[in-house]
Protein backbone atom coordinates (compact mmCIF):
# COMPACT_ATOMS: atom_id res chain seq x y z
CA UNK A 1 0.00 0.00 0.00
CA UNK A 2 1.44 3.65 -0.80
CA UNK A 3 1.84 5.79 2.46
CA UNK A 4 0.50 9.12 1.44
CA UNK A 5 2.80 10.29 3.89
CA UNK A 6 5.77 8.70 2.27
CA UNK A 7 4.27 10.13 -1.25
CA UNK A 8 4.39 13.31 0.61
CA UNK A 9 7.80 13.07 1.97
CA UNK A 10 9.24 12.80 -1.23
CA UNK A 11 8.51 15.65 -2.67
CA UNK A 12 10.29 17.72 -0.49
CA UNK A 13 13.36 19.89 -1.35
CA UNK A 14 14.15 22.60 0.85
CA UNK A 15 17.18 24.80 2.12
CA UNK A 16 17.91 26.27 5.43
CA UNK A 17 20.37 28.80 4.79
CA UNK A 18 22.70 28.81 7.72
CA UNK A 19 22.25 25.47 9.48
CA UNK A 20 25.62 26.29 11.22
CA UNK A 21 27.97 28.55 12.00
CA UNK A 22 31.31 28.72 9.97
CA UNK A 23 33.70 28.42 12.88
CA UNK A 24 31.88 24.74 13.70
CA UNK A 25 31.82 23.98 9.88
CA UNK A 26 35.63 24.83 10.37
CA UNK A 27 36.15 22.83 13.12
CA UNK A 28 34.23 19.73 11.61
CA UNK A 29 36.19 19.73 8.65
CA UNK A 30 39.07 19.54 10.18
CA UNK A 31 37.52 16.82 12.34
CA UNK A 32 36.92 15.16 9.26
CA UNK A 33 40.73 15.30 7.69
CA UNK A 34 41.89 13.96 10.20
CA UNK A 35 39.62 10.74 10.65
CA UNK A 36 41.00 10.60 7.13
CA UNK A 37 39.73 10.58 3.72
CA UNK A 38 39.23 7.58 1.32
CA UNK A 39 39.90 8.03 -2.27
CA UNK A 40 36.91 6.72 -4.80
CA UNK A 41 38.41 6.84 -8.25
CA UNK A 42 36.03 4.61 -10.50
CA UNK A 43 36.07 7.46 -12.49
CA UNK A 44 32.81 6.36 -14.87
CA UNK A 45 31.23 6.87 -11.84
CA UNK A 46 33.31 9.26 -9.57
CA UNK A 47 35.85 10.87 -8.51
CA UNK A 48 35.89 12.34 -4.95
CA UNK A 49 37.15 11.88 -1.03
CA UNK A 50 35.27 10.37 0.92
CA UNK A 51 34.67 9.46 4.90
CA UNK A 52 32.43 6.21 5.82
CA UNK A 53 30.01 7.15 9.28
CA UNK A 54 31.79 10.28 10.76
CA UNK A 55 30.13 9.97 14.51
CA UNK A 56 28.88 13.25 15.73
CA UNK A 57 25.66 12.05 17.49
CA UNK A 58 25.14 16.14 19.24
CA UNK A 59 24.97 17.23 15.37
CA UNK A 60 23.39 14.16 13.86
CA UNK A 61 20.29 15.36 16.57
CA UNK A 62 20.06 18.67 16.17
CA UNK A 63 20.00 18.37 12.23
CA UNK A 64 17.61 15.60 12.35
CA UNK A 65 15.45 17.83 14.64
CA UNK A 66 15.49 20.45 11.91
CA UNK A 67 14.98 18.02 9.23
CA UNK A 68 11.55 16.42 11.11
CA UNK A 69 10.34 20.29 11.41
CA UNK A 70 10.12 20.52 7.57
CA UNK A 71 8.92 17.32 6.50
CA UNK A 72 6.70 17.19 9.47
CA UNK A 73 7.29 13.32 9.88
CA UNK A 74 9.72 11.12 12.76
CA UNK A 75 13.06 10.38 11.39
CA UNK A 76 16.29 8.77 12.19
CA UNK A 77 19.19 7.61 11.07
CA UNK A 78 20.05 5.29 8.26
CA UNK A 79 23.86 6.38 7.32
CA UNK A 80 26.16 9.49 7.25
CA UNK A 81 29.02 10.15 4.86
CA UNK A 82 31.51 12.92 4.16
CA UNK A 83 32.04 14.02 0.25
CA UNK A 84 34.96 15.69 -0.33
CA UNK A 85 35.72 17.29 -4.04
CA UNK A 86 38.21 19.09 -5.55
CA UNK A 87 39.01 20.66 -8.81
CA UNK A 88 37.90 17.52 -11.54
CA UNK A 89 36.26 15.67 -8.83
CA UNK A 90 32.60 14.53 -9.91
CA UNK A 91 29.64 12.48 -8.80
CA UNK A 92 27.54 10.65 -11.56
CA UNK A 93 23.88 9.98 -11.14
CA UNK A 94 24.82 6.14 -12.40
CA UNK A 95 26.89 6.02 -9.00
CA UNK A 96 24.24 6.95 -7.13
CA UNK A 97 22.14 4.71 -5.23
CA UNK A 98 18.07 4.06 -4.87
CA UNK A 99 16.23 4.75 -1.95
CA UNK A 100 12.89 3.09 -1.01
CA UNK A 101 10.07 5.84 -0.02
CA UNK A 102 9.49 7.17 2.93
CA UNK A 103 13.83 8.30 3.18
CA UNK A 104 15.10 12.08 3.41
CA UNK A 105 18.26 13.00 2.30
CA UNK A 106 20.00 15.89 4.19
CA UNK A 107 23.25 17.58 2.76
CA UNK A 108 25.19 19.80 5.16
CA UNK A 109 27.40 22.09 3.02
CA UNK A 110 30.83 22.50 4.82
CA UNK A 111 33.12 24.18 2.08
CA UNK A 112 34.96 27.10 3.09
CA UNK A 113 33.72 28.85 0.63
CA UNK A 114 31.29 29.17 -1.92
CA UNK A 115 32.41 26.99 -5.56
CA UNK A 116 30.67 28.59 -8.34
CA UNK A 117 29.11 25.98 -10.15
CA UNK A 118 29.23 22.79 -7.91
CA UNK A 119 26.25 21.91 -7.25
CA UNK A 120 23.78 18.65 -5.97
CA UNK A 121 21.22 17.87 -8.47
CA UNK A 122 18.61 15.64 -8.34
CA UNK A 123 16.78 14.26 -11.32
CA UNK A 124 13.71 12.44 -11.67
CA UNK A 125 14.02 10.48 -15.41
CA UNK A 126 16.91 12.34 -15.58
CA UNK A 127 15.96 15.65 -15.34
CA UNK A 128 16.82 18.19 -13.12
CA UNK A 129 14.44 18.79 -10.63
CA UNK A 130 15.98 20.09 -7.62
CA UNK A 131 19.29 22.16 -7.23
CA UNK A 132 21.21 22.93 -4.37
CA UNK A 133 23.84 25.12 -5.11
CA UNK A 134 27.37 26.09 -3.94
CA UNK A 135 26.02 27.75 -0.45
CA UNK A 136 28.54 27.22 2.90
CA UNK A 137 26.50 26.50 6.24
CA UNK A 138 23.41 25.68 4.46
CA UNK A 139 21.17 22.24 4.73
CA UNK A 140 19.40 20.81 2.25
CA UNK A 141 16.80 18.49 3.02
CA UNK A 142 15.29 16.07 -0.05
CA UNK A 143 12.98 13.65 -0.04
CA UNK A 144 13.98 10.24 -1.60
CA UNK A 145 11.82 7.27 -3.39
CA UNK A 146 13.14 4.85 -6.35
CA UNK A 147 12.28 7.62 -8.86
CA UNK A 148 15.19 10.46 -7.24
CA UNK A 149 18.60 10.37 -8.55
CA UNK A 150 20.99 12.72 -7.35
CA UNK A 151 24.48 13.67 -8.33
CA UNK A 152 27.25 15.66 -7.57
CA UNK A 153 28.19 18.29 -10.21
CA UNK A 154 31.87 18.47 -11.80
CA UNK A 155 33.93 21.32 -9.91
CA UNK A 156 35.67 22.73 -12.65
CA UNK A 157 39.34 23.16 -12.47
CA UNK A 158 39.22 26.96 -13.38
CA UNK A 159 38.44 27.20 -9.51
CA UNK A 160 42.05 25.44 -8.74
CA UNK A 161 41.75 26.04 -4.73
CA UNK A 162 38.04 25.19 -4.76
CA UNK A 163 36.81 22.61 -2.14
CA UNK A 164 33.36 21.13 -1.74
CA UNK A 165 32.76 18.90 1.52
CA UNK A 166 29.62 18.10 2.19
CA UNK A 167 28.18 16.08 5.15
CA UNK A 168 25.07 13.49 3.82
CA UNK A 169 22.80 11.88 6.18
CA UNK A 170 20.06 9.67 5.13
CA UNK A 171 16.84 9.59 7.49
CA UNK A 172 13.84 7.02 7.07
CA UNK A 173 10.51 7.62 8.67
CA UNK A 174 10.46 5.88 11.74
CA UNK A 175 6.58 5.20 12.58
CA UNK B 1 37.91 16.95 -49.15
CA UNK B 2 38.79 13.76 -46.72
CA UNK B 3 41.67 11.73 -48.06
CA UNK B 4 43.10 8.25 -47.10
CA UNK B 5 46.18 8.51 -44.76
CA UNK B 6 49.58 7.43 -46.57
CA UNK B 7 50.60 5.09 -43.87
CA UNK B 8 47.39 3.26 -44.92
CA UNK B 9 49.36 1.81 -48.27
CA UNK B 10 50.20 -1.04 -45.64
CA UNK B 11 47.40 -1.93 -44.06
CA UNK B 12 48.92 -5.07 -42.47
CA UNK B 13 51.36 -3.01 -40.34
CA UNK B 14 48.12 -0.49 -39.53
CA UNK B 15 46.18 -3.50 -38.09
CA UNK B 16 48.88 -4.25 -36.30
CA UNK B 17 49.76 -1.05 -34.91
CA UNK B 18 46.04 -1.13 -34.04
CA UNK B 19 45.91 -4.53 -32.49
CA UNK B 20 48.78 -3.92 -30.03
CA UNK B 21 47.77 0.03 -28.99
CA UNK B 22 47.23 0.17 -25.31
CA UNK B 23 44.95 0.88 -23.52
CA UNK B 24 42.81 -0.18 -26.06
CA UNK B 25 42.76 -0.39 -29.87
CA UNK B 26 42.92 3.15 -31.53
CA UNK B 27 44.90 5.05 -34.07
CA UNK B 28 46.26 8.74 -34.39
CA UNK B 29 46.62 10.03 -37.84
CA UNK B 30 48.46 13.51 -38.30
CA UNK B 31 47.58 16.27 -41.42
CA UNK B 32 44.93 13.91 -42.03
CA UNK B 33 43.23 16.75 -44.49
CA UNK B 34 45.63 18.56 -46.85
CA UNK B 35 46.20 22.38 -46.18
CA UNK B 36 44.58 23.39 -48.66
CA UNK B 37 40.66 21.82 -47.89
CA UNK B 38 41.55 23.25 -44.26
CA UNK B 39 39.81 26.59 -45.48
CA UNK B 40 36.33 24.61 -46.91
CA UNK B 41 35.94 22.75 -44.24
CA UNK B 42 36.06 25.13 -41.57
CA UNK B 43 33.85 27.63 -43.90
CA UNK B 44 31.19 24.36 -43.93
CA UNK B 45 31.47 23.56 -40.57
CA UNK B 46 31.05 26.99 -39.81
CA UNK B 47 27.31 26.94 -41.39
CA UNK B 48 26.14 24.64 -38.99
CA UNK B 49 23.94 26.06 -36.07
CA UNK B 50 25.29 24.90 -32.39
CA UNK B 51 23.79 24.45 -29.25
CA UNK B 52 24.56 24.16 -25.35
CA UNK B 53 24.52 20.20 -23.97
CA UNK B 54 24.45 19.51 -20.68
CA UNK B 55 24.58 16.59 -18.32
CA UNK B 56 25.87 14.87 -15.44
CA UNK B 57 28.79 13.62 -17.38
CA UNK B 58 29.13 16.55 -20.22
CA UNK B 59 28.86 20.83 -21.18
CA UNK B 60 29.93 21.48 -24.38
CA UNK B 61 27.98 22.79 -27.33
CA UNK B 62 27.40 20.85 -30.76
CA UNK B 63 25.28 20.74 -33.68
CA UNK B 64 22.39 18.82 -34.10
CA UNK B 65 22.67 15.00 -34.08
CA UNK B 66 21.55 15.51 -38.05
CA UNK B 67 23.63 17.82 -40.06
CA UNK B 68 20.95 20.62 -41.20
CA UNK B 69 23.31 21.74 -44.25
CA UNK B 70 23.44 19.77 -47.78
CA UNK B 71 27.18 20.52 -47.00
CA UNK B 72 27.74 18.93 -43.85
CA UNK B 73 26.25 15.94 -45.02
CA UNK B 74 28.27 15.32 -48.07
CA UNK B 75 31.00 15.76 -46.26
CA UNK B 76 29.58 12.76 -43.71
CA UNK B 77 28.57 10.56 -46.12
CA UNK B 78 32.79 11.54 -47.99
CA UNK B 79 34.27 10.91 -44.66
CA UNK B 80 32.35 7.12 -44.97
CA UNK B 81 33.11 6.22 -48.28
CA UNK B 82 36.77 7.52 -47.91
CA UNK B 83 37.81 5.31 -44.42
CA UNK B 84 35.12 2.73 -44.04
CA UNK B 85 37.23 0.33 -46.47
CA UNK B 86 40.03 0.71 -45.15
CA UNK B 87 38.69 0.88 -41.85
CA UNK B 88 37.21 -2.32 -42.02
CA UNK B 89 39.78 -4.37 -43.50
CA UNK B 90 42.69 -2.48 -40.34
CA UNK B 91 39.93 -2.93 -37.28
CA UNK B 92 38.14 -6.01 -38.56
CA UNK B 93 34.91 -4.23 -37.82
CA UNK B 94 32.99 -4.40 -41.16
CA UNK B 95 31.53 -0.80 -41.16
CA UNK B 96 29.89 1.32 -43.83
CA UNK B 97 28.43 4.23 -42.35
CA UNK B 98 29.21 7.17 -40.05
CA UNK B 99 27.63 9.77 -37.99
CA UNK B 100 28.89 13.40 -37.53
CA UNK B 101 28.62 16.52 -35.50
CA UNK B 102 30.84 19.27 -34.84
CA UNK B 103 31.48 20.14 -30.74
CA UNK B 104 32.90 23.11 -29.51
CA UNK B 105 34.61 23.34 -26.09
CA UNK B 106 35.14 26.36 -24.35
CA UNK B 107 37.03 26.69 -20.99
CA UNK B 108 34.67 25.12 -18.10
CA UNK B 109 33.40 22.69 -20.38
CA UNK B 110 34.28 18.58 -20.26
CA UNK B 111 33.36 15.40 -21.45
CA UNK B 112 33.76 12.97 -17.93
CA UNK B 113 35.07 9.21 -18.34
CA UNK B 114 32.37 6.97 -20.08
CA UNK B 115 32.71 4.18 -23.15
CA UNK B 116 30.32 4.63 -26.45
CA UNK B 117 28.98 1.38 -25.76
CA UNK B 118 25.47 1.25 -25.68
CA UNK B 119 23.17 -1.90 -26.75
CA UNK B 120 21.36 -0.96 -29.46
CA UNK B 121 23.60 1.95 -30.98
CA UNK B 122 25.96 -0.36 -32.92
CA UNK B 123 28.63 1.85 -32.57
CA UNK B 124 31.98 0.09 -33.66
CA UNK B 125 34.59 2.87 -34.02
CA UNK B 126 34.52 6.29 -32.62
CA UNK B 127 36.31 8.91 -34.29
CA UNK B 128 37.47 12.65 -33.24
CA UNK B 129 38.53 15.02 -35.78
CA UNK B 130 40.67 18.27 -34.36
CA UNK B 131 39.84 21.10 -36.84
CA UNK B 132 42.24 24.34 -36.09
CA UNK B 133 41.02 26.63 -33.90
CA UNK B 134 41.54 30.87 -33.68
CA UNK B 135 42.26 29.90 -29.73
CA UNK B 136 44.19 27.10 -29.53
CA UNK B 137 42.75 25.19 -26.40
CA UNK B 138 44.93 24.54 -22.81
CA UNK B 139 43.29 21.12 -21.45
CA UNK B 140 40.48 19.54 -24.20
CA UNK B 141 43.01 16.01 -24.32
CA UNK B 142 41.10 12.76 -25.33
CA UNK B 143 42.36 10.52 -22.28
CA UNK B 144 42.16 7.13 -22.90
CA UNK B 145 41.71 4.52 -19.44
CA UNK B 146 42.84 1.07 -18.79
CA UNK B 147 40.20 -0.70 -17.41
CA UNK B 148 39.76 -3.90 -15.39
CA UNK B 149 36.52 -6.06 -15.93
CA UNK B 150 35.45 -8.53 -13.35
CA UNK B 151 32.03 -10.40 -14.76
CA UNK B 152 30.83 -7.60 -16.82
CA UNK B 153 31.42 -4.73 -14.39
CA UNK B 154 34.54 -2.03 -14.23
CA UNK B 155 36.39 -2.99 -11.01
CA UNK B 156 39.41 -0.69 -11.35
CA UNK B 157 40.29 2.44 -14.06
CA UNK B 158 43.63 3.66 -14.69
CA UNK B 159 45.12 6.91 -17.18
CA UNK B 160 46.95 5.40 -19.12
CA UNK B 161 47.16 7.64 -22.89
CA UNK B 162 46.46 11.35 -23.20
CA UNK B 163 46.28 12.86 -26.87
CA UNK B 164 45.89 16.28 -27.29
CA UNK B 165 43.63 17.64 -29.59
CA UNK B 166 46.39 18.94 -32.54
CA UNK B 167 45.04 20.63 -35.64
CA UNK B 168 44.23 18.18 -38.39
CA UNK B 169 44.84 15.53 -35.80
CA UNK B 170 42.01 12.34 -36.81
CA UNK B 171 41.38 9.92 -33.41
CA UNK B 172 40.20 6.69 -34.07
CA UNK B 173 39.48 3.84 -31.56
CA UNK B 174 37.38 0.75 -30.89
CA UNK B 175 34.02 1.08 -29.05
CA UNK B 176 33.46 -1.57 -26.35
CA UNK B 177 32.66 -1.88 -22.78
CA UNK B 178 36.12 -1.19 -21.95
CA UNK B 179 37.06 1.15 -23.66
CA UNK B 180 36.83 3.98 -21.18
CA UNK B 181 38.05 7.54 -22.26
CA UNK B 182 36.90 10.95 -21.41
CA UNK B 183 37.63 14.98 -22.93
CA UNK B 184 39.13 16.89 -20.54
CA UNK B 185 37.98 19.80 -19.15
CA UNK B 186 39.49 22.90 -21.65
CA UNK B 187 40.85 25.41 -19.36
CA UNK B 188 40.99 28.81 -21.52
CA UNK B 189 40.65 28.80 -25.62
CA UNK B 190 38.31 27.10 -27.83
CA UNK B 191 38.68 23.21 -29.02
CA UNK B 192 36.55 22.65 -32.18
CA UNK B 193 36.21 18.85 -33.84
CA UNK B 194 34.19 16.46 -35.21
CA UNK B 195 33.19 13.23 -34.26
CA UNK B 196 30.96 10.12 -34.07
CA UNK B 197 30.67 6.64 -34.47
CA UNK B 198 31.50 4.05 -37.43
CA UNK B 199 28.40 2.09 -37.96
CA UNK B 200 27.94 -1.60 -39.84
Amino acid sequence: MIDLGDLLAARIAKIVPDAIGAARAAELRERFTTAGYTRYALVDRGSYDELRDPSDLELFAALITIASEVTERTLALVEARVIRLGPGDYLLARHDQPRAPGHVELMLDLSPAVVPGAAVHYRRDGNVTFAVPSQPCALSIVGRDPSVTCNHTYVSKLHASGSVVRLVILLAHRA
Amino acid sequence: MWRVPAAWSSEKSVAAAWNAAEPFPHLVIDDFVSTESLDELLAIVDEEPVQPYESDIFAFEATAPEPTTAELRALRDELAATLAPGLSRITGKAVTRVDLRAYAYRPGHFLLPHSDHQDGLARALAYAYYLPSPTPPTGGELELYRCRLEEGELVATDSALVIEPRANRLVVFDVSDGSLHQVREVLSGLRISLAGWFHP
